[in-house]
């Protein structure tokens, strides 16, 4: 099961792609890249010339020892990292 | 990477709807990448093709062409081949599914490419795409597509590729391998070179569908390539590309309807290609690099021979394509010359000769004579059906094409030249242009179909693009803006591009103040322009028919036209281009309106009239058109042209040929009018820069008119002949070109022993000439119908009219021809049930008294029942076929007329002849019959015949009126019914309720106008016949206007220091009122430059509420200062500046004078608006 939460965290990105980052105060390492993929902002909706676009990555990552499956969300317009979901 | 990347998917904007870059772009930035083949996969068609090819051509790119079709009803049972619609599957957690690409409705789409010698199998299966699909919809089905993959052998012409959009792609993402598997196998049985294409766009599940889609191919032992699906040059492009999605579905944006959701489907580098490779293939770097090995390896047998699709890229010996003609076509047409000289009676001429041996010696190493062959065959064949066909353009200057009969103008009566049509130097086919009656051109394009067949024959198309009104229309629709408002929006806007938009609306002062800058509108309006210049939707080509051989469908895809004819994907530049026979058969109202004039002179006088053989030299033609009365003739009507045949004072057909040459944005801006009228009136003597010119200047005073007059003056000043000299004025149009001709002319002419003065002398005419000037063979051929219509007007104007208002050649709406009729003295005579007929007719009336240029006395012209708003065609016919009618009822009963239709017929007067009404009189006295019973009996009838049960009630019962129960209609009422009605005001002018305001202000009638002298400021009122903005020599955006008061037309002309206050009123109103400087332009001509103006209805509301005092403050009030016209004039080569907002280049379809968002108003056209024209501007 997955569980939301959309918290502005912090992110190394290493190659264009998220290589750390840190959530509730712990430091994730990613270790594997599952998916990645954009989708365009609804542009039309905001008085934005160009709202950008938003860029997700599905991500194996691990505190400690445990991995576990995390979905990272960058919004180029704003320049700020989400964790979306994590999966248990 | 060893070698380049080739994209194997590319729509361009010939994708209709769909595509955001043109051909030349992609291919220059696949050359600036590095990449030495591309491909161009439009979607339905091969619009792009051609300039594809020849854009790959310039650039040293490999060419490689395909077509993106979407898949039909497939026969193969439970829907194998993965046709219709795909489950509507999406992800459970909010993402768009980035899967089943384009899954919203759209149906599965394939690729197919022609393999290097496939392009004919290619353009074969595009045509019976769309001869299987609706219009406009192309489908194929596998079947489709194996019937053309290979050659007779077997050999393959076609490579299938089965991409993410394909039946097979969709099964994959959506998990239904089984199918996937099925699909595939029963492609692969069908089609020999088959091959499957992965994509990712970054969107959700792109990279891992692909993964599958490879692996799947792979088990399958089938090959695959990869492709980014582009459809944009840059990433920038994808919002236009979510508009166009959009207006393609007719939805409102949103993400549900977008086929990308992401911004990734643009031309991308090697390397960026290289990274997706990676991606999909997840970091096996053996597997990324077969993928795009096996891409190369399908792009290099796709590669085709640009020669072979474009033949003129080889200019030298271009392989033609001519139609059959049965036998060879040289020595056939050396003996229809040898007959014409016979003929035409030249056959002693040493002249006559020696041209047609020229002629003949060049049409024959150009390998053309077939052409002459065909071209006459199908002249012959429209004259022999009896309709009028003129030649036009520069086939004129040809002897061959006189000898032959194409046309019937002698080149050598005129001095018109061979090489200004053909020359040596000139490359491809010669045009030869054919005017037809415009109501028999589709008959004549019918009978060239049913004489060379289906398989020979297809019409040339032509793109409609994306302008400011249609992108706005668009734009609106696809932002959700109410219907209503988009209209009123678009409508607000000139014709101009559309990438014009935000500049129009800060630069016009119209718009500036019209409440369209709201920051609301700006996102519309930044999408709007960026939608300009793309295709819209493609057309048949007003005139362009192509003739070919039983080839012809290998060589252009043909679709089928609105009106059912086969229609080449190809515009009139790339069928030029691919070597084929195009010949333009144009539609010209003005030779449907003189033959309709004719025959109706044959059926009032029973007098037959032989147009061609009249005289050319009757004095009362002439005068008519010196006093400017020309409105409704060809050529001369328009403001502009009345003023300057009132300068020119013609009395032959050289003249006519002069003034039609003259009035033409070149001549006028190079100021070539004043030293022509000033040396023809004998004020200056005429001057020639030497004498060995004067032959060739004599005809026009010394002055540069025509084209053929500077071929003579370079031929005789530097002896190079005339093919090389036509060569040179070409180059005249641009400044590189002057610089490179004056390099070359100077020394030559200076050899030829020339003093250095008047070398000199004669380059500053040439250079002042620039490009511009006309050709003299077409101002000849457009010469005599503007001749032949001016004499039918002098001397047979009811009929005249008649064809003009039947068949409307010209600028004018209706009612101005109406009021110039009664300025002729020709009674125009209400609609009435016994007299109208299914066009105009003319009737002989009671002739009025005597007027000056009452030419038309005596007779009358009769409202049609065509004329009424909502008729159709069938009920015209019965309603003619049923005359004469005894009462309202039987004309109920026997014409059948839809019930508003009956009414309107009532309401304009249909019915006052037949039951003795006679509206509008001072006194109506209750108890006597009026239109509004009248009117209330077609409800009663209406309501008494149940539908499909005619004549149930007996007579008795609906022939009861009850009479006078309702009040008559006044004057004014009847006249607003005949313009909502009609579109022209019939019983009245309508500025005649407006007599008693226009007296009380003191304001001066057009009849009066040249009793004023010049400098007087004088107020004017009138309704508006004409808007236009002509392009002007200043490079200010001037407006002319016409309106009428009745006693005739007054010309304003409104400067841009004005237009701050006056323009938003001179779109936007229609009866105006207007203070003006009479300026005297000639002996009879005079025009006002207007210094203010007031929509005339204001001022009439004003008077009739607050008194004429209050008029008297409004028009005394002085305008606030305000700017006037921005925008940076266009200037062109020869320091000739136009205004950007003036009518140059923009199409000539722009004639709604419609007035919206005004009820009470006329909403037929009533007036010409020129397409610098705004509308009114909302709010």
């Amino acid at each position: 099961m997955s569980r939301l939460y959309g918290d502005p965290i912090e992110v190394w990105v290493r190659d264009g792609h998220p290589a750390q980052f840190v959530w509730r105060d712990r430091l994730y390492t990613v270790r594997e890249i599952q998916d990645h993929w954009v989708v365009a902002r609804e542009w039309w909706k905001t008085s934005d010339a160009d709202p950008g676009e938003r860029r997700f990555w599905r991500v194996g990552a691990a505190a400690g020892k445990e991995v576990g499956t995390y979905e990272l969300r960058f919004d180029t317009a704003s320049g700020g990292w989400l964790l979306l979901r994590a999966w248990d | 990477m060893t070698r380049a990347f080739a994209h194997l998917h590319v729509a361009s904007a010939f994708s209709l709807r769909y595509g955001t870059a043109f051909p030349a772009a992609l291919v220059r930035r696949a050359a600036e990448h590095g990449m030495d083949t591309l491909a161009l996969t439009d979607r339905d068609g091969l619009y792009g093709a051609i300039k594809h090819v020849i854009a790959c051509h310039e650039r040293g790119v490999r060419p490689v062409a395909g077509v993106d079709l979407a898949l039909g009803e497939s026969s193969v049972p439970d829907d194998l081949f993965g046709g219709g619609l795909p489950s509507g599957h999406r992800t459970g957690h909010g993402h768009r599914a980035g899967h089943g690409r384009g899954t919203a409705a759209e149906p599965a789409r394939v690729v197919v490419l022609a393999r290097s010698h496939g392009w004919a199998a290619l353009c074969r299966l595009v045509t019976a795409a769309h001869h299987a699909g609706e219009r406009g919809e192309p489908r194929v089905t596998p079947g489709m597509v194996a019937e053309h993959a290979t050659g007779p052998d077997g050999e393959p012409r076609l490579t299938v590729l089965l991409g993410p959009r394909s039946g097979v792609g969709r099964a994959v993402a959506e998990r239904r391998d089984d199918q996937a598997r099925a699909l595939l196998a029963a492609w692969r049985a069908v089609v020999p070179d088959l091959v499957v294409e992965v994509s990712d766009l970054y969107g959700y599940r792109d990279a891992n569908t692909a993964a599958r889609m490879i692996g799947l191919a792979d088990s399958m032992g089938v090959p695959v390539v990869l492709t980014n699906a582009v459809r944009y040059l840059d990433a920038a492009d994808h919002q236009v590309g979510n508009v166009l999605d959009a207006a393609r579905k007719l939805v409102p944006l949103d993400g549900r309807h977008l086929d990308d959701p992401t911004a990734h489907a643009y031309l991308k580098d090697g390397a960026e290609m290289a990274r997706v490779a990676a991606r999909i293939c997840g970091g096996d770097p053996g597997r990324a690099g077969r993928l795009l090995a096996e891409t190369r390896r399908v792009a290099d047998r796709c590669v085709l021979d640009p020669v072979e699709i474009v033949p003129l890229l080889e200019p030298e010996r271009p392989r033609l394509h001519l139609p059959e003609v049965g036998e060879d076509p040289v020595p056939l047409l050396r003996r229809r010359c040898e007959e014409g000289l016979a003929r035409r009676g030249l056959d002693r001429s040493a002249e006559a000769r020696d041209r047609l041996a020229a002629e003949l010696g060049i049409i024959e190493r150009k390998r053309l004579s077939g052409y002459f062959t065909a071209v006459v065959g199908i002249t012959d064949m429209i004259r022999a059906m009896g309709v009028r066909c003129a030649i036009r353009g520069s086939g004129a200057g040809s002897l061959v094409n006189y000898l032959i009969g194409i046309g019937e103008v002698n080149p050598l009566e005129h001095g018109l030249l061979m090489e200004r049509f053909l020359s040596e130097g000139r490359k491809g086919l010669p045009d030869i242009d054919i005017d037809v009656e415009s109501a028999r051109r589709l008959d004549c394009y019918r009978a060239i179909l049913d004489r060379y067949g289906e398989d020979r024959v297809a019409c040339v198309s032509m793109m409609e693009t994306y302008r400011a009104r249609s992108a706005i229309r668009d734009v609106g629709a696809a932002m959700g803006l109410p219907p209503h408002e988009i209209d009123v929006i678009a409508k607000a806007f000139p014709q101009v591009r559309a990438r014009q938009i935000r500049a129009a609306l800060s630069d016009l002062p119209e718009l500036r103040d019209s409440g369209l800058n709201d920051r609301s509108l700006e996102t519309v309006f930044r999408l709007a322009e960026r939608l300009d210049g793309l295709p819209r939707h493609i057309a048949l080509h007003p005139c362009g028919v192509l003739i070919g051989n039983s080839t012809l469908r290998d060589r252009t895809p043909v679709e089928r036209s609105l009106l059912e004819f086969p229609m080449s994907q190809f515009d009139k530049d790339d069928v030029e281009e691919a070597g084929l026979l195009k010949l333009d058969v144009l539609g010209v109202r003005m030779q449907s309106a003189l033959a309709y004039a004719i025959q109706e002179v044959e059926r009032v006088e029973n007098r037959k009239i032989d147009l061609d053989a009249v005289p050319r030299d009757d004095t009362d033609t002439y005068d008519m058109i010196r006093l400017s009365r020309t409105i409704g003739c060809f050529q001369i009507e328009s403001p502009g042209q009345r003023e300057l045949v009132a300068k020119l004072e013609p009395r032959t057909m050289h003249d006519l040929i002069v003034d039609i040459s003259l009035f033409r944005p070149g001549p006028v801006n190079s100021d070539m009018v004043t030293p022509y009228l000033e040396t023809r009136h004998g004020f200056r003597e005429p001057r020639y820069p030497h004498e060995s010119l004067r032959e060739a200047l004599t005809e026009t005073n010394g002055v540069v008119v025509f084209h053929e007059q500077v071929m003579k003056v370079i031929d005789v000043m530097t002896g190079s002949g005339l093919s090389e000299a036509d060569r040179a004025r070409r180059a005249l149009g641009t400044p590189e070109g002057r610089a490179a001709v004056r390099a070359w002319f100077v020394p030559l002419a200076r050899e030829n022993g020339y003093a250095p003065d008047v070398v000199d002398q004669a380059w500053k005419v040439l250079d002042a000439f620039g490009g511009f000037g006309f050709c003299k063979a077409h101002a000849a051929a457009f010469a005599l119908p503007t001749y032949q219509s001016a004499w039918l007007k002098r001397h047979h104007t009811a009929a005249f009219l008649a064809g003009v208002l039947t068949h409307d050649p010209g600028m004018y709406p209706s009612r101005v021809i109406l009021d110039e009729a009664r300025r002729c003295g020709v009674d125009v005579l209400p609609l009435d049930v016994n007299r109208s007929g299914k066009t105009w007719l003319v009737e002989r009336t009671e002739p009025a008294e005597e007027n000056p240029g009452g030419y038309g006395r005596g007779y009358g012209l009769r409202v049609p029942f065509s004329a009424v708003r909502g008729v159709s065609e069938a009920e015209v016919d019965r309603m003619v076929a049923g005359r004469p009618y005894t009462s309202l009822a039987d004309f109920w009963e026997r014409a059948r007329p839809s019930r508003p239709v009956a009414e309107r017929i009532v309401e304009v007067g249909g019915f006052d002849a037949l039951h003795g009404l006679r509206p509008g009189e001072p006194r109506w006295r209750p108890g006597r019959l009026t239109r509004r019973d009248l009117i209330a009996q077609v409800g009663a009838l209406d309501r008494g015949s149940p539908a499909g049960a005619e004549g149930q009630l007996p007579m008795g019962f609906t022939e009861h009126v009850a009479p006078g129960e309702l009040p008559e209609m006044t004057e004014a009422e009847a006249v607003e019914a005949e313009l909502e009605i009609l579109g022209m005001d019939v019983s009245r002018h309508v500025m005649d309720f407006y007599r008693d305001l226009l007296d009380a202000l003191g304001v001066t009638r057009a009849r009066d106008l040249l009793r004023q002298r010049n400098g007087a400021e004088i107020l004017v009122a009138g309704v508006k016949v004409a808007t236009q903005t002509p392009a002007v020599r200043s490079g200010q955006r001037v407006i002319f206007t016409t309106v009428d008061d009745s006693t005739g037309p007054i010309d304003l002309t409104f400067f841009e220091s004005v237009q701050a206050h006056t323009a938003a009123t001179v779109f936007g109103s229609w009866l105006l009122a207007a203070r003006g400087v009479v300026r005297r332009t000639g002996g009879r001509a005079v025009s006002l430059r207007a210094v203010h103006c007031w929509n005339l209805a204001d001022l009439d509301r004003v008077w009739r509420t607050e008194g004429l005092d209050a008029v008297r403050a409004v028009i005394s009030e002085v305008p606030a200062p305000g700017a006037g016209v921005g925008g940076r004039p266009i200037e062109y080569g020869n320091g000739f500046r136009v205004s950007p907002y003036s009518d140059n280049g923009a199409p000539p379809a722009a004639r709604e004078g419609r007035f919206l968002g005004h009820p009470g108003e006329p909403q037929r056209r009533l007036w010409h608006a020129s397409s610098g024209s705004s509308g009114p501007s909302p709010g």
